[in-house]
């Protein structure tokens, strides 16, 4: 048994600590500061709230933190906070975090299991951050005669690749990341990508394994991607848009869901082929192919595939609320402002705030993001239920249930929405 | 623009109303080409989003091989994963194809699921009449659907 460090004394841990603190301190005031108030007096600072940013002006925020809310406000109305923060990558990240714990809690209470239990104290909670540490820490092992450039940069196009789905999906009325036209297709161009980087990487580790996993990965896309596309045309043709912001803006009387049941469930099924999650998990069968097209990677490579694959089960379950669950759309539960914070300020006792920034998100911002939230953990509770339920399905079958059920009830569903259209049920003089 | 219109005046035209036709055809043009600069300029942000995932990615991967232990190499442990046997034969071999006329099929009816992309999302504004040539597309599809489903399902000719 290994130990990190076999003579440990915590005295001196905490003399080195200390040490540290002292010389961060040290260094920051005598270089630090200097230096950062020498390049922010020949930067071009911007004006906020009609006032010109100064350095001067700046320092004043260690005295008054309220004041840093308008820049808070100018830096959310940029593209680069909704990249980072909002409905782009820190979001996703979150719930994508929250669905790998959850998925082993409940496989294990499933399978009457515990799952992670002693990592955090209370049910296992910090299991994740541990299993981080973990992989981060891990020796990056690369077998001979494997394809470097491509073997070292699959993992990273795959996150990328997934990132760049979740730029694509509407969360809250106003806020996404590209509200472009032809969003759907967008999407349909970033799914595409994924059997790609599956079949790079696994003809970059030059081992059978992966090889064969990479193969499965292109027979799965290839039968499930004409599904795919077909089961969302009925959405398309009855919203007449392809932005997504669009559809989920018409559904606010009512879900897509209720008058297409059927491009509902074949989207739903397709979906769990695309994500390779059981019962379609086999470019990655565990009991055949050791991990498919995963076998070589190790240590954070590996990390960063899961981190994807997350990714990409948060931006497809969010896919379907947008297209058939309503996207944001809900009945408004989320309470106003309190105004009096707004005229009078917030009074603690004898101190009273007054804090002119507030608030940072509106009302509606807020209710849509909590709907969008809830539909979309209930999405992701039906994805992951089914690795609990079903076994592997053979390659065969998978090919015919693509290729003959699934296209047709695809195009059922087409017909239905064809059918509602002309009837005049929907569409111009109809309910909506 | 101004270099395009001395270009017209200069060359070809000497009358004044064609000059003024040419100006307005070339204004039609420069209004175009803004409006496609302005569709793919709104994709930018998918491709920051994929940047941003990239830089903040690949520095788990290097940080990784700065703080992760580098031991003990030995031929054995850079071999490809064969669950312990010694690794035989090539890695990328030549993969049997049984079900090859899937691809091949993937590669026609991809194309015809987004050609119905163009007409169910102007559905709304095109008449009535233009669903029957629609109809009669979907029936020749659907017909060389099936035959290639029944030949791809011969796997003794493959």
């Amino acid at each position: 048994m290994s130990v990190i460090a076999p003579k440990f004394k915590l005295s001196e841990f905490i003399k080195s600590l200390l040490d540290n603190a002292f010389w961060a301190v040290l260094i920051l005031s005598l270089i630090g500061i200097p230096a950062v108030m020498t390049v922010l007096f020949f930067i071009e600072m911007p004006v906020i709230n009609g006032e010109l940013l100064t350095p001067f002006l700046a320092l004043t925020w260690i005295a008054d933190p309220s004041r840093i809310l308008p820049i808070v406000h100018a830096f959310m109305a940029t593209d680069i906070f909704r990249v980072m923060v909002f409905p782009g990558f820190g979001f996703a990240a979150l719930l994508a975090a929250g669905t790998i714990f959850v998925e082993r809690k409940m496989l294990a209470k499933l399978q009457l299991r515990v799952g992670p239990f002693y990592c955090g104290k209370v049910e296992g909670i910090l299991q994740l951050m541990g299993d981080g540490l973990k992989l981060i820490s891990k020796e990056i092992i690369i077998p001979a005669k494997a394809d470097k450039p491509i073997f070292w940069a699959a993992p990273v196009l795959f996150v990328a690749a997934a990132a760049a789905f979740v730029a694509l999906i509407p969360v809250a009325p106003g806020w996404v990341v590209a509200d472009v036209d032809l969003g759907l297709l967008g999407v349909f161009a970033v799914i595409g990508f994924f059997p790609i980087i599956t079949i790079l990487s696994a003809w970059s580790a030059n081992s059978k394994f992966p090889f064969i996993g990479g193969i499965r990965a292109l027979f799965q896309m290839v039968s499930f991607e004409i599904p795919l596309i077909l089961s969302l045309l009925g959405v398309v043709m009855l919203t007449g848009s392809l932005n997504l912001s669009e559809i989920a803006a018409s559904q606010s009387n009512f879900p897509w869901i209720v008058f297409l049941p059927i491009g509902a469930i074949v989207f739903f099924i397709t979906m769990l082929a695309e994500l390779e999650r059981i019962p379609f998990d086999l470019p990655e069968a565990e009991s055949e192919i050791v991990a498919g097209w995963l076998t070589e990677l190790s240590g954070m490579m590996y990390g960063l595939v899961q981190l994807g694959t997350y990714l990409k089960l948060y931006a497809f379950a969010a896919l379907f609320v947008v297209l058939f669950l309503g996207g944001w759309n809900g009945p408004m539960v989320v309470p106003p402002f309190p105004a009096e914070i707004l005229t009078e300020g917030i009074v603690l006792g004898p101190i009273t705030a007054n804090i002119p920034g507030l608030p940072l998100f509106t009302q509606e911002m807020l209710n849509g993001t909590l709907w969008f939230v809830l539909k979309t953990v209930a999405v992701i509770f039906f994805i992951l239920l089914p690795r609990g339920v079903f076994p592997r399905i053979r390659v065969d079958m998978l090919l015919n249930l693509g290729w003959t059920k699934l296209i047709g009830l695809a195009f059922v569903n087409i017909f239905i929405a064809l059918g509602l259209l002309y009837a005049g049920v929907l569409g111009p003089g109809g309910l909506q | 623009m101004q270099c395009s219109i001395k270009y017209f005046t200069t060359i070809t035209f000497s009358d004044t109303d064609r000059k003024k036709e040419a100006y307005l055809f070339i204004q039609k043009l420069g209004s175009k080409a803004k409006l496609v600069g302005e569709l793919a300029g709104n994709y930018s942000t998918v491709v920051l989003m994929f940047g941003f995932a990239i830089v903040a990615m690949a520095p788990a991967l290097i940080i990784s091989r700065m703080i992760s232990p580098r031991k003990r190499s030995n031929p054995v442990k850079f071999l490809p994963m064969e669950c312990g046997q010694v690794p035989s034969g090539e890695g990328r071999t030549h993969f049997m194809m049984q079900y090859y006329p899937y691809i091949l099929m993937f590669v026609v009816f991809d194309v015809m699921a987004i050609f119905l992309y163009a007409w169910g999302s102007s559905l709304l504004e095109i008449p009535k009449v233009a669903t029957l040539p629609m109809m009669g597309f979907l029936g020749i599809m659907f017909g060389a659907m099936a035959f290639a489903l029944y030949q791809s399902g011969r796997r003794r000719i493959w």
